[in-house]
């Protein structure tokens, strides 16, 4: 099927970047969604195909192919939905469908009134007024000759957005910090980072850096500050709380937004937010818009099951404890929506209760299942 | 030659980028895992639930190996069908994987390499691993380094991967392992010493050579060799060159470095990130498979990247569920930590799966308990059974009521029970079909004939009613007195799952003191592994101190002094004297100090004696210590102080006393001993005859020559205030 008129070439690069994936050789959001957009250019531009759902078959498999490769980087399937979105609306604007218009201005009431959107997305896509010929039989490449230079638009346009995803998140960073505050932040984000460097050619502020062990991102990132010329103090885990008081803002990082508001972030994320909570600090998560994933975390209250490798917690060389020890070393938290105050996107600051419309916005509904496994992001009830 | 022309295109594209070659030896060349391993080769039994060579080709291709050759002897042909089955041979896989099916004759790795070299396989340097290997070390980095080193010296032929852990770790085996010693800054690896758990070593023996020539070395006794070597192309070719090498560690690394002649060096990298381990026996078996579950691997884990591609679901507690959703788990039972359950598996109420292993397709009856054990696929296990730290095979039906204590291997399609107790560390395997016609290799069949032998000791109790095993005999000590070295069968009970062996460490000490007077004559390097016999250690540590004269010593002495002969009468040129000489002392095991002796004695002799006066025997001393006083140092290390000593001794026992401040004097004229080492001579007090017993005449010319040192040492101090006072006036009139 999908797979069948994938190109050899293409399919090799899909399988390239699967094994990739598995081998955890592409980690990090950002990392693996400019992978995946490389790799499904490439399948774009060689893809043989006639109509519109050919085309959407091929990228689903290759998606498909890619998510189950490794379901813990969201950013993956995020990106491919993306594509397929901007794919389906070019496809519209090309063929005069009808515009999306309709479809992005839905609302409570027109909810009511016109029941399901997936409904109304098919309706659309049924509509066939062709400027562009589909399944031309003398033809058969006329239709993808047609659209591969829009097609090819759409992904560019989608990679541009995440090439200057960290400039657009900071651009309004003087706003949200102000001189004189005291900033928390936690491990390793280079969004929060290109953030707090941007809010400091404006303002005069000082950041406390939690090194968020086992990973020890803080490290890095509170070089990295100092080296821009932030007054920054570096201070571990566990005196989050204490310090906590002190703080006017905490600014953190995601590594997946979940449609109900909540995120995946690093280790420490929930702590440094529950402790935000108690003392009524805001809770501020600086994140991309690739970020967003049309999921939920329905099983686990505190964590998501992506667990480690033991060695940074406990040496492999303490061979008696390895004995008698089970480690536990979880990548991220799950914060609750409860816990965050505002979302700030390149696509402007949000509440956590607005997130479910943006990905609404951002992606086609009937993309939200590339696969049945990608449902809910664990599907364990421990 | 078939493989000729693919070698030389394999050279065309190493020539445009290096591809990185690995070399599997997919076989264990021992019989650890009977009866499990009578119908398919080790590489191909699952841990969990993927067969070990997958494990191995994933660990490689994380490494990014390109092109691997699977070097395999028994049960090629499924070994070769499993290859081809496996997602390694889908286009896209990025890696060539090509069986190389060895003959039958193959005993051992040394053999197998052997068999790679003929082959003419390798191109560049290349990967070395076993077929059982499991590992997230980044081998690409070790390769880099390996090639980094070979550019600055090309003698550095061979890296060892050994991952730091601690001597009591659970994967580091307690019967096979080694104490390395290292230089601190290059990683050299300098001696290695193999320990065994039997017969128990306390003490390593370590060359004075090696502290004498390194300032700094790490004597370590806890790192678990990975069996991961980085090769250069000469290794195969080594193993060709020395017919008698068999295994890679004991014989070819031993070999190496006490090896004068090829002056080779091994490195070892000690990898502090990152997993690897191999599993050589059943304890490791159980060792590697709870390291898997506890994810030390990463991300080579079930959940994350399953080497055989099979889903699993990771549940708090490190408990894997095949994703499927194909498991059926009734509402009351229980699975433990640590535990990985196969596709298609059906737990029943009330059953315990406490830190297991159950394949797919499995059947676990109610009220069962099993706890670290292994249970490949297929396998059904009645009501009320208990299983405790044993490796259950494929297809196995184990009936309502058994026991299976811990320890045992049970082979495939065996069905024991119901009612069967089997004692612990039993091994049993399916009764031969008289049917069925065997297509076994001869020597799986001689195993079975064995057994049947034994079939009186088949309680039928013991097994059930139903059932169609056999048990095979346990291996009393005395029947495995021909295995020797590792697969002893003491050392053996290391290696077991689920023995901790704790009464061999204490009962052990009188087998250790006769064995090691059996072979304390014997000459064989072997006798070094044995325990604390007085003569290996002589031999091992070469001391200033005389040896007592043995027979054996004089005949070596004979042997240098006709050699030396020979090389004197036809002119030889002193480097291939000296050749000569190191050969004859690795062949007859003997320490320096005794060739210097030798060589030292036959230059003397080799001095005529001249009646015509001071100056002509000061010209015929000149002539001999010009020719030939340079092979002193040449024949494998340099000691001018014990030059001087053995000279010193050897004049005064011959005639030739009133040459020795002659020779001396020309020795040091020829830079072969310089003026502080006359000092430190001097200054010894066996140079001045204390301590020496020997005749009263001896020991007074013993303190002539040392008077003649004086003398000489006198001169230096004149010299020196000579000279200093030429510089000084040299200076004034500048």
């Amino acid at each position: 099927m999908s797979t069948e008129s994938m190109s050899m070439s293409s399919q090799r690069l899909v399988d390239n970047l699967a094994y990739k994936l598995k081998r955890r050789q592409v980690v990090g959001s950002r990392a693996a969604a400019l992978e995946t957009l490389l790799v499904l250019r490439q399948v774009v531009s060689k893809a043989r195909f006639s109509n519109i759902d050919q085309l959407v078959d091929i990228i689903r498999g290759a998606g498909r192919k890619l998510v189950e490769a490794q379901p813990k980087e969201y950013a993956v399937g995020n990106t491919i939905r993306k594509v397929l979105h901007h794919i389906r609306e070019e496809y519209q604007t090309a063929t005069g469908g009808v515009p999306s218009t309709s479809r992005t201005s839905f609302s409570i009431s027109k909810f009511l009134v016109q029941g399901q959107p997936r409904k109304q997305a098919v309706a659309v896509q049924s509509e066939d007024r062709p400027l562009l010929k589909e399944n031309d039989p003398d033809d058969p490449d006329s239709f993808a000759k047609g659209l591969k230079p829009v097609l090819m638009e759409a992904i560019q346009d989608v990679l541009d957005e995440l090439e200057t995803v960290y400039d657009n998140v900071s651009k309004n960073a003087k706003d949200h910090i102000h001189s004189d505050e005291i900033i928390l932040t936690l491990g390793m984000s280079r969004t929060v980072e290109a953030f707090l460097k941007s809010a400091a050619h404006h303002r005069k502020y000082t950041v406390i850096v939690v090194e968020s062990a086992p990973s020890y991102g803080g490290h890095e990132m509170a070089k990295s500050l100092s080296a821009a010329g932030i007054s920054t103090f570096l201070v571990p885990d566990s005196s989050i709380f204490a310090v906590m008081s002190r703080v006017n803002k905490v600014i953190i990082g995601a590594h997946a937004i979940l449609a109900n508001g909540g995120m995946f972030a690093v280790t420490g994320s929930q702590l440094a937010a529950t402790a935000a909570r108690a003392h009524s600090t805001p809770v501020v998560v600086c994140a991309g818009q690739f970020k967003f994933t049309p999921m939920w975390n329905l099983y686990h209250e505190y964590a998501a099951l992506d667990f480690g490798d033991p060695s940074a917690v406990l040496g492999f060389e303490e061979g008696d404890l390895v004995d008698k020890v089970d480690v536990v070393n979880p990548y991220y938290d799950y914060v609750q929506p409860e816990l965050i105050d505002v979302y700030i996107t390149n696509y402007g600051d949000h509440p956590p209760s607005a997130i479910y419309r943006l990905i609404k916005e951002t992606y086609y509904d009937e993309d939200n299942e590339l696969d049945s496994s990608t449902t809910a992001p664990e599907s364990s009830k421990s | 030659m078939p493989p000729k022309p693919a070698t030389t295109k394999e050279n065309l594209i190493g020539d445009d980028d290096e591809v990185l070659q690995a070399v599997i030896l997919a076989d264990s060349f021992n019989k650890r895992f009977k009866p499990l391993t009578t119908q398919k080769p080790r590489c191909l039994l699952p841990i969990c639930n993927a067969p070990l060579l997958d494990w191995t080709l994933e660990s490689l291709a994380l490494a990014g190996v390109q092109e691997i050759f699977v070097i395999c002897r028994s049960h090629p042909e499924q070994v070769k069908a499993a290859i081809k089955q496996s997602k390694w041979s889908k286009p896209g896989s990025g890696i060539k994987i090509v069986p190389i099916m060895t003959a039958k004759e193959t005993f051992s790795p040394g053999d197998a390499l052997r068999d790679v070299y003929t082959r003419g396989l390798v191109t560049s340097d290349f990967v070395l691993v076993m077929g059982d290997l499991v590992s997230n070390i980044r081998i690409d980095e070790v390769v880099r380094a390996h090639k980094e080193r070979r550019k600055t010296n090309k003698d550095a032929i061979m890296t060892m991967v050994v991952k730091e852990s601690s001597p009591y770790h659970r994967t580091r085996s307690k019967g096979d392992s080694a104490v390395f010693v290292l230089d601190s800054e290059t990683s050299e690896c300098l001696h290695y010493e193999p320990v065994m758990g039997h017969p128990r070593t306390n003490v390593a023996h370590i060359p004075r050579e090696i502290l004498a020539e390194h300032p700094n070395v790490e004597i370590r006794n806890d790192l678990i060799d990975c069996s991961i070597d980085v090769c250069s192309v000469e290794v195969p070719s080594l193993f060709q060159d020395n017919f008698d090498y068999l295994d890679i560690r004991r014989d070819f690394v031993h070999g190496i470095l006490t090896s004068d002649l090829l002056m080779k060096s091994i490195h070892c990298y000690v990898a502090k990130d990152g997993y690897a381990a191999r599993v050589q026996d059943t304890r490791s078996y159980d060792a590697v498979s709870k390291d898997i579950l506890s994810r030390w691997t990463f991300p080579l884990v079930p959940d994350d990247h399953h080497p055989s591609d099979q889903a699993y679901e990771l549940r708090r507690g490190n408990k894997y569920l095949a994703k499927d959703h194909t498991v059926s788990l009734a509402r009351t039972c229980k699975i433990g930590n640590n535990s990985l359950i196969g596709a298609s598996s059906q737990i029943s109420d009330g059953v315990q799966v406490l830190s297991s292993v159950v394949g797919r397709n499995c059947t676990i009856g109610p009220r069962t308990v099993v706890s670290d054990a292994y249970i490949f696929d297929g396998t059904t296990i009645g009501a009320d059974c208990v299983i405790t730290r044993s490796i259950i095979g494929a297809g196995v039906s184990v009936k309502d009521n058994s026991v299976v204590e811990r320890g045992c291997l049970i082979g495939d399609g065996v069905v024991i029970g119901p009612d069967a107790k089997i004692i612990p560390f039993s091994r049993i395997s399916k009764a031969p079909d008289e049917d069925e016609e065997s297509d076994d290799d001869e020597e799986s069949d001689s195993d079975l004939e064995e057994l049947e032998e034994d079939e009186e000791n088949n309680v039928a109790g013991k097994l059930g009613v139903g059932s169609n095993a056999i048990l095979w005999p346990k291996a009393a000590p005395q029947e495995d007195e021909d295995e020797e070295g590792v697969d002893n069968f003491e050392n053996l009970r290391f290696m077991r799952i689920g023995d901790d062996a704790s009464d061999i460490d204490i009962s052990d000490a009188g087998t250790v003191s006769s064995d090691g007077s059996d072979e304390s004559s014997d000459e064989d390097s072997d006798a070094d592994t044995d325990a604390e016999s007085a003569a290996t250690t002589a031999a091992s540590m070469p001391s200033g101190t005389p040896i007592p004269t043995t027979p054996f010593d004089a005949e070596f002495r004979n042997e240098v002094n006709q050699s030396l002969e020979r090389a004197f009468a036809e002119g030889h040129s002193v480097d291939n004297a000296a050749v000569e000489l190191k050969t004859l002392r690795m062949a007859s095991n003997v320490s320096l100090s005794r060739v210097r002796e030798g060589v030292v004695a036959a230059i003397v002799d080799r001095i005529k004696l001249v009646n015509t006066g001071p100056a002509a025997q000061r010209a015929e001393i000149a002539a001999v210590v010009n020719r030939w006083g340079e092979l002193i140092n040449k024949i494998g290390g340099v000691d001018a102080v014990e030059t001087i000593t053995v000279l010193q001794t050897h004049c005064a026992q011959s005639e030739r006393l009133p040459l020795f401040g002659q020779v001396l004097a020309a020795l040091y004229q020829d830079d072969i001993v310089e003026e502080d080492d006359i000092r430190a001579w001097h200054r010894l007090p066996a140079s001045q005859g204390e301590g020496v017993n020997g005749s009263v005449e001896e020991v007074t010319n013993l303190k002539k020559c040392w008077a003649v040192g004086a003398r000489m040492i006198q001169q230096f101090d004149e010299q020196a205030s000579d000279e200093e006072d030429e510089g000084s006036s040299e200076e004034e009139s500048d």
